[in-house]
């Protein structure tokens, strides 16, 4: 459903990708995984509209992906940042009605958030600077999910997380996916992103280098050796 | 006499806070001060002036006048000048500079399209004395002091309590974040400079009653400007709080010290808030103020 077609981005002088293709299809988990500098966020952020490609690059259900960042909402395509960016001095109620704003009304999304986040129900009144960097991460998706989106692209959900709650945020994921949104999921942890996904990539300093299932890229010797910590 | 003197302080004051609200806001937004304020605050007062002589010498109706043009020369100024430079990602300085551009454009255009001489506005209202708690205090400064008081609160409820609002108080914390949650970034920089530019149009017509109208009135935007630092640039309810401040001290320094200091004061508070406090009474972040 989601076609990235030869996209290409340079900062200024700085190359940081080159002719990145693949695709997204409806219903999986594909997780981008590489290292630090590799050009993954840079990646989400085009996709989402925040940095301008070349027209065409991005294509959702055969057609060209709006490029301004809250049409790509509006087409259902949402962005949940890599450092949760959630709005520290509103509420958390706030801040899941401000992912809701293409949408008409809050509530039914809050019910849903609220229930896949029952710690979130109980804080919704707290500013949400308050709350712990696991809980400011369950925030930032489910104030992705407010938008009732048809894809989710998650950049680095894990990050600076502890061991526990990373799982959490994984099983979440699955959850979410299970529940009919297609998630793209950009992870530095390469072993989780490999395990939850469908079908992964590796991004090497701006182009993808490698394609397969994530069963087998976890069972790539290159892969088990640059990213996997070099044990099977 | 003091009654009368804190009366007339708090209606200086509420106009101060009129345009402090609207410095303010977009400030929040967009971390620059929006010096071409002072173009809308211009228009409003020589709108009112001629909607008060030509018209009908009704203010309630001529601040409305003077709202809706302020609010459109606010659009029109945000729209020709602003958002090209946002879209070409130009550094806040250079926006700075073209409102301090556009503002000595204004002044320069009223000398050459009317004239360089004050207006005093022909309303009965000005002379017009109530006696409150035995002090005799001009109508028009309750007038004033009392939509200047239901501005500022429409203004607060927009901000605290609909959706629009809302939008506005997240792309304070950061535009990209707000963007990246649906929201149309541009179409609400627009909304807030109409929200500033009513404020300031308002603002015009009040002054213009108190003070006349005349070329450089939009220099009395500094005094806003003060009262946004004093209260914390950013903050709301700081602008308010500065500007009430300002406008009794103000008040009280021309009738118990003398009037030729008022303006000494009122650059010195500046000057002594930046030392000791620079980021005001109600502000919290300690970012360039440009």
């Amino acid at each position: 459903m989601l076609h990235v077609q030869k996209l290409s981005y340079a900062y200024k002088k700085i190359q940081a990708l080159t002719d990145v293709s693949f695709e997204l299809r409806d219903g999986e988990i594909m997780s981008i995984i590489g290292a630090n500098g590799a050009g993954k966020s840079t990646l989400m952020k085009c996709i989402a509209g925040v940095l301008k490609t070349q027209e065409n690059a991005v294509q959702l259900d055969g057609r060209p992906l709006a490029r301004r960042p809250h049409q790509v909402v509006q087409h259902g395509v949402v962005l949940v940042p890599e450092g949760r960016w959630i709005f520290p001095g509103l509420s958390v109620e706030e801040n899941l009605e401000i992912g809701a704003y293409v949408v008409g009304s809050s509530k039914q999304g809050k019910e849903r958030a609220f229930t896949m986040f029952p710690k979130l129900k109980d804080r919704r009144r707290q500013r949400a600077g308050t709350l712990s960097g696991g809980e400011q991460q369950m925030l930032a998706i489910a104030r992705g999910l407010m938008s009732d989106p048809k894809i989710i692209m998650l950049d680095e959900p894990s990050l600076g997380l502890a061991p526990l709650i990373v799982n959490d945020i994984f099983s979440i994921i699955q959850q979410i996916n299970r529940e009919g949104v297609s998630v793209l999921l950009v992870e530095q942890n390469a072993r989780k992103a490999l395990n939850v996904a469908d079908r992964a990539c590796v991004l090497e300093q701006g182009r993808i280098v490698k394609q397969g299932t994530g069963s087998e890229l976890a069972s790539d010797e290159s892969i088990i050796s640059a990213y996997l910590g070099g044990k099977k | 006499m003091f009654v009368q003197q804190l009366i007339t302080g708090l209606s200086v004051g509420s106009i101060y806070a009129l345009m402090a609200v609207g410095y303010s806001l977009i400030y929040s937004l967009l971390n620059f001060t929006n010096f071409a304020h002072s173009a809308s605050v211009l228009i409003g007062a020589y709108a009112g002036y001629y909607y008060i002589t030509l018209v009908v010498d009704n203010p309630i109706t001529a601040a409305l006048c003077s709202l809706v043009l302020g609010a459109i020369l606010a659009a029109l100024i945000e729209r020709i000048t602003y958002q090209p430079l946002l879209d070409k990602g130009a550094r806040r300085i250079y926006l700075l500079i073209a409102g301090l551009g556009i503002s000595i454009i204004g002044e320069n255009l009223i000398v050459v399209l009317i004239d360089g001489r004050f207006h005093a506005y022909k309303t009965a209202l000005s002379s017009m004395p109530v006696s409150i708690f035995g002090a005799s205090i001009g109508v028009i400064d309750l007038i004033i002091l009392l939509a200047s008081a239901v501005a500022l609160l429409l203004v607060q409820f927009l901000i605290q309590k609909t959706k629009v609002g809302l939008a506005i108080r997240g792309a304070a914390f950061d535009l990209t974040t707000a963007s990246i949650m649906g929201i149309n970034v541009r179409r609400l920089i627009l909304i807030v400079f109409i929200i500033a530019g009513s404020l300031a149009g308002l603002s015009g017509v009040f002054l213009g009653i108190k003070y006349t109208a005349y070329p450089t009135m939009g220099n009395l935007t500094n005094k806003a400007f003060i009262s946004a630092v004093v209260g914390g640039l950013g903050s709301l309810p700081g602008a308010v709080v500065g500007a009430l401040i300002l406008g009794v001290l103000e008040t009280m320094i021309s009738a118990y010290v003398s009037s030729a200091m008022r303006n000494l004061f009122a650059y010195a508070l500046l000057i002594v808030i930046l030392l000791i406090r620079p980021w005001g009474l109600m502000g919290k972040s300690m970012e360039d103020k440009a």
